[in-house]
C-alpha cells in the first residue's frame, strides 16, 4: 500500500461515498515533494461534493494550497493577487495595474525563487467555467502553469461543465479529467441520515430521510436543497410524538402525518414561493392551514389606471391574434365566417404556443378604439401609457431601429395575467382570441 | 516597481568562423545580409533614381518619388546603393554635401512617431509626436541660411496611414515648402497604393514621379546568383537555371531565391558526407529543397494524422457530398463517423473523443471550426480543399 493511501480510512470517514474519488486524488497528488500531474480538472453535477473533498482534502494533508472562487474575480488582478499572497504570504505584491498573465508569471518566479517549493502547491480554481470568458489566454496560461513557473504547482479546476466546451481552437496542454458523478438514492439516504437530531433516535431520523426521498427524489437529487428541506421539516414529522399521539415505532402514522406536509411543501417552499422563515412560521402556527399563505407568484394583481388595461389588453389580442382575422372580430358588420374558412395550414398550432407575435403601433391603436366603448381622443396621455408600459415590461418593443415611425411591439404578459384584468373592466377577453374559438 | 530591462542577446566572444570549404563560401556570399557592392539587373532604376536625387541636390529644391514594387526586387537595395554612391561624389566635392534619414514603418508602435524619428535624426532632440510635428513644420517653412538639403528614405509606407492622413500628408508636404530643400524617397509593395489609400490632397502632393520595379526574370534571377557566386565553383549550371525559373513562374522574389540556394547547399553538405560525391550542388538537390519550400504541408499532415483523425476527414467529405454544402454541424459529421467506424470494423467512438478528434484537426488548421462552447453545434469547414485530402487520403 502506497504511503499516500494511509490517509485514505480517515477521509473517507469525513467524506463518505466518495471513496473512489478520494483514492484516485490521492494517487494523483503522490507524495508531498513529488511533481504532480500540471492540471487536473474535475466536473460533475452541482452538490457532488467536488469542491468539498478537494479542499477537505488539501486541508488534511496540509498542503500549501490556494482556493479561487471565480465568481469573485471580476479582474484579472484579483485573480493573480489572490494567488499570490495565499500562496507567499503577505509579501509585498508588486502587480502593475491591470496585470496580464506574463506579469504574474514573472511575480510568481520571482517569489518562487527567494521561497522555493519544498511540496507541491495547489492552485484551486472553483467555477472554473468563468475562466474562458475572462482573457484566451488565461486558461491554456494556467493549464500549463507549471512549466511557466517551473515550480511544483498543480492547478485543480473545479466545473459543472464537460472539459469539450473549455477547449481553445488554438489547442492548449489537456489536463487529466475526473468526474464526480451523482449521489445514488442510498448514498443520499447514508449522507443525510448522518446529521440527526440528538434527541431523538438515529432509526426514526433515517425513516424520516427515506421518507423525504421518496417524496423529493423523483424532482430533486441536490444534496444541498435535501438537506434545507429535510431540516426544515423535521419539527413537523416530530409533532406527534412530541404530543404522545404516535410512538416511534407507528411509522405508518408518521408517514400519513408528515406526507400530505411534504407534498405541500414541494409546490411552495421548494420554488421558493414562500420562504423558510415563513414557513417555519406558518408549521408553530397549528390553526393556520398550510398553505394558505399567498406564495409570491400569487402576487401578480397589478393595479393599472383604466385606459392602460385596455390598451394592455389589445396588445394581447394583437399578439396573439393572426392579422387576417381583425376585420372578423373588431368589424361590427362582418359576415359570418366560420373558423375552418380561415384556417391556414400553419395555423393549426396554437398561437399560445408559439409565444407573442410582433405588432405595429397602428394596428394596437385600431384594436384599442374598437374595444373601448366610449369614444377615446389619441391624446399625448394615451401615448405615454403606451411608452410606460413599455416601461413597466409587460410590452417590449421589437427592432429598436425606429423609435417614433411605426415602432413595433410585443405583449409580454400571460393569459392568467391578461384575463383577470379583462374582468377587473369586464371584458371577455377569450370571445375575442383566435385559439378558442 | 522594480524595472525589467528588456533581454538582450549575449554578445559574441569569440570571432565568427571563416567559411571553411566551398559550399560554405557559397553560403555567405549568397547570405541575404550580405548586399553585393555592385546590383545587377538594377541598372536603369539605379540611374533614374540616381538622377532624381541628384538634380534635387544640385538644385537645392525639393521632391518626392514614390518607389514600388513587390517583396525581394531590390527596391531598398538600390536606393541605400544610390545613396552610398551621392555620398561618395559628395565627399569628392562633386556635389554638394547632404543629409540622409532612413525611416521605416514597420519599426514603429504608431504612425505619429515618425515625426518624432525624423527629428531625433536631425537634430538629436527628443520630443514627443505633437510637439516633434510642429518643430519640423517650423523648421521645413522658415529661411535658413546654409540649410543642406535632406533625402529621407520611408520603407513601409503604407504602414504611416491614419484616418485623418496627417503623417502622410506632412511627409508629402513638406517637400513643397519653398526653403524645406527635402527629397522623400517613398517605398511601398503596391503601385496603386496613392489611388486606393491616399486622400485625393495627399496623392497630388506626392506627385507623378513614381518608379515600379518589375519581378525579376529567371535570366535577371540567374544572372544575380551567378554575380554572387562569382568565383566560388558551388552549383552545377542546370541547378541554378531550374531554380531561378521555378522562382520566377512563382514571384519573382530575389531573397526567395537565394534562400532555396542556401538550403540547396545544406543539402548537398548533408548527402556528401554520407556518401561523397562531385560536391558540386546538384539537380536532385535543388529539386529537394524546392520541394521542402514550396509544398503545402497540409497534405503530409493529413497523412500522418491518426486512423480516426483521418476517418473524421472522411467524415466530414461524405457529409459535404450528402448535403451539397461546404459546411456541417458537428453533429451531422459525427453521425457519418460513427457509420464509418461500424463499416471499418473500429469500434465506434464516443461524442467526447470525437470532439477532441475535432478539436485536434481544428488546432492544426486542417478545419475551421467556431468556438468549442457550441460543442454539437458548432460547425466545421475544411481550410483545405476536398481534392487535397482524398488524395492524402488515398495513398495508403
Amino acid at each position: 500500500m502506497p504511503d499516500q493511501l494511509e490517509h485514505l480510512p480517515r477521509l473517507t470517514h469525513l467524506l463518505p461515498c466518495r471513496e473512489a474519488q478520494i483514492k484516485t486524488l490521492l494517487l494523483l497528488l503522490g507524495e508531498p515533494e513529488h511533481y504532480s500531474y500540471p492540471s487536473i480538472f474535475i466536473y460533475g453535477h452541482r452538490a457532488s461534493g467536488k469542491s468539498h473533498v478537494t479542499l477537505t482534502l488539501l486541508k488534511e494533508l496540509k498542503m500549501p494550497h490556494v482556493v479561487v472562487n471565480c465568481v469573485e474575480c471580476v479582474s484579472l488582478g484579483l485573480l493573480f493577487e489572490h494567488v499570490l499572497l495565499s500562496l507567499f504570504g503577505s509579501s509585498h505584491t508588486s502587480l502593475p495595474r491591470g496585470p496580464s498573465l506574463s506579469d504574474f508569471v514573472r511575480l510568481y518566479r520571482q517569489l518562487c525563487s527567494e521561497d522555493p517549493a519544498k511540496q507541491t502547491r495547489y492552485i484551486v480554481l472553483d467555477h472554473a467555467e468563468l475562466l474562458r470568458d475572462m482573457s484566451a489566454n488565461l486558461l491554456p496560461g494556467f493549464l500549463r502553469l507549471q512549466e511557466l513557473v517551473e515550480d511544483n504547482v498543480t492547478v485543480i479546476f473545479l466545473s459543472e461543465i464537460v472539459w469539450d466546451k473549455f477547449r481553445p481552437n488554438t489547442g492548449c496542454f489537456e489536463p487529466l479529467l475526473l468526474h464526480f458523478p451523482d449521489y445514488s438514492k442510498v448514498e443520499l439516504q447514508q449522507i443525510l441520515a448522518q446529521d440527526s437530531c440528538p434527541s431523538y433516535s438515529p432509526e426514526l431520523y433515517s425513516s424520516y430521510i427515506s421518507i423525504l426521498l421518496g417524496v423529493f427524489y423523483s424532482v430533486c437529487r441536490d444534496l444541498r436543497e435535501l438537506r434545507h428541506l429535510a431540516a426544515l421539516n423535521f419539527p413537523k414529522f416530530c409533532e406527534p410524538l412530541e404530543k404522545g399521539e404516535a410512538k416511534e415505532s407507528d411509522a405508518h402514522k408518521l408517514w400519513r402525518n408528515i406526507e400530505p406536509h411534504l407534498k405541500k411543501a414541494m409546490q411552495t417552499v421548494y420554488l421558493r414561493e414562500v420562504s423558510s422563515v415563513q414557513w417555519e412560521e406558518q408549521q408553530q402556527k397549528e390553526e393556520k392551514e398550510v398553505g394558505e399563505l399567498r406564495g409570491l407568484s400569487a402576487y401578480t394583481h397589478v393595479e393599472l389606471p383604466y385606459y392602460s388595461k385596455f390598451l394592455l389588453i389589445a396588445a394581447y389580442l394583437a399578439s396573439y391574434n393572426p392579422a387576417r382575422t381583425d376585420r372578423r372580430f373588431f368589424l361590427k358588420n362582418h359576415g359570418r365566417i366560420k373558423k375552418t374558412n380561415f384556417l391556414k395550414k400553419h395555423e393549426k398550432t396554437s398561437n399560445h404556443l408559439l409565444g407573442p407575435k410582433p405588432f405595429p403601433l397602428d394596428r394596437l391603436l385600431a384594436i384599442f378604439y374598437s374595444v373601448v366603448d366610449s369614444r377615446v381622443a389619441p391624446t399625448a396621455s394615451i401615448f405615454s401609457q403606451i411608452s410606460s408600459l413599455v416601461t413597466l415590461q409587460l410590452l417590449t418593443q421589437v427592432g429598436h431601429d425606429d423609435q417614433l415611425d411605426s415602432p413595433k411591439y410585443k405583449c409580454a404578459v400571460s393569459l392568467g395575467f391578461v384575463r383577470a384584468i379583462a374582468r377587473t373592466v369586464s371584458f371577455d377577453i377569450v370571445r375575442y382570441l383566435y385559439d378558442f374559438l | 516597481t522594480p524595472r525589467h530591462a528588456t533581454p538582450g542577446i549575449p554578445s559574441r566572444s569569440l570571432p565568427a568562423r571563416k567559411p571553411g570549404n566551398v559550399l560554405e563560401e557559397a553560403r555567405a556570399r549568397l547570405h541575404v545580409s550580405s548586399v553585393p557592392d555592385s546590383l545587377p539587373c538594377r541598372e536603369q532604376e539605379f540611374q533614374d533614381i540616381y538622377s532624381f536625387v541628384e538634380s534635387k541636390i544640385v538644385g537645392g529644391n525639393g521632391g518626392c518619388m514614390y518607389i514600388s514594387g513587390v517583396p525581394g526586387t531590390g527596391k531598398t537595395a538600390t536606393v541605400h546603393e544610390v545613396i552610398r554612391c551621392l555620398q561618395h561624389a559628395s565627399e569628392q566635392d562633386e556635389l554638394p554635401s547632404f543629409r540622409f534619414i532612413e525611416i521605416n514603418g514597420m519599426k514603429m508602435t504608431d504612425p505619429h512617431q515618425a515625426y518624432v524619428q525624423i527629428l531625433q535624426k536631425l537634430t538629436n532632440q527628443k520630443a514627443t509626436a505633437d510637439h516633434a510635428a510642429a518643430l519640423l513644420e517650423k523648421r521645413f517653412s522658415n529661411p535658413a541660411p546654409q540649410k543642406e538639403t535632406t533625402v529621407l528614405l520611408v520603407d513601409e509606407l503604407d504602414l504611416l496611414w491614419t484616418k485623418k492622413q496627417n503623417v502622410m500628408y506632412n511627409l508629402f508636404d513638406w517637400p513643397t515648402r519653398r526653403y524645406a530643400r527635402l527629397v522623400v524617397l517613398a517605398i511601398a509593395n503596391t503601385m496603386d497604393l496613392p489611388e486606393r489609400i491616399m486622400i485625393n490632397r495627399v496623392a497630388s502632393r506626392l506627385g507623378l514621379t513614381r518608379m515600379s520595379f518589375q519581378p525579376y526574370s529567371f535570366k535577371q534571377l540567374q544572372q544575380i546568383i551567378t554575380s554572387r557566386l562569382n568565383q566560388v565553383k558551388a552549383f552545377e549550371e542546370d541547378a541554378v537555371q531550374l531554380v531561378s525559373r521555378k522562382v520566377a513562374a512563382l514571384s519573382g522574389d530575389a531573397r526567395r531565391c537565394l534562400d532555396i540556394c542556401r538550403r540547396a547547399t545544406e543539402i548537398c553538405e548533408h548527402s556528401s558526407s554520407r556518401q561523397p560525391g562531385s560536391g558540386l550542388v546538384g539537380m536532385a538537390h535543388v529539386m529537394e529543397a524546392l520541394d521542402e519550400m514550396f509544398s503545402s504541408s497540409y497534405i503530409s499532415a493529413i497523412r500522418c494524422a491518426s486512423t480516426q483523425e483521418q476517418l473524421f476527414l472522411r467524415a466530414v467529405i461524405a457529409e459535404f457530398r450528402r448535403l451539397g454544402l461546404e459546411e456541417a454541424t458537428f453533429q451531422q459529421v459525427f453521425v457519418q463517423h460513427r457509420a464509418l467506424c461500424r463499416m471499418e470494423g473500429l469500434q465506434p467512438i464516443s461524442v467526447s473523443e470525437g470532439l477532441a478528434v475535432c478539436q485536434r484537426l481544428g488546432t492544426s488548421r486542417i478545419l475551421l471550426l467556431e468556438p468549442s462552447r457550441l460543442d454539437l453545434l458548432l460547425r466545421v469547414r475544411l481550410n483545405v480543399s476536398q481534392d487535397d485530402v482524398l488524395y492524402a487520403l488515398k495513398e495508403d
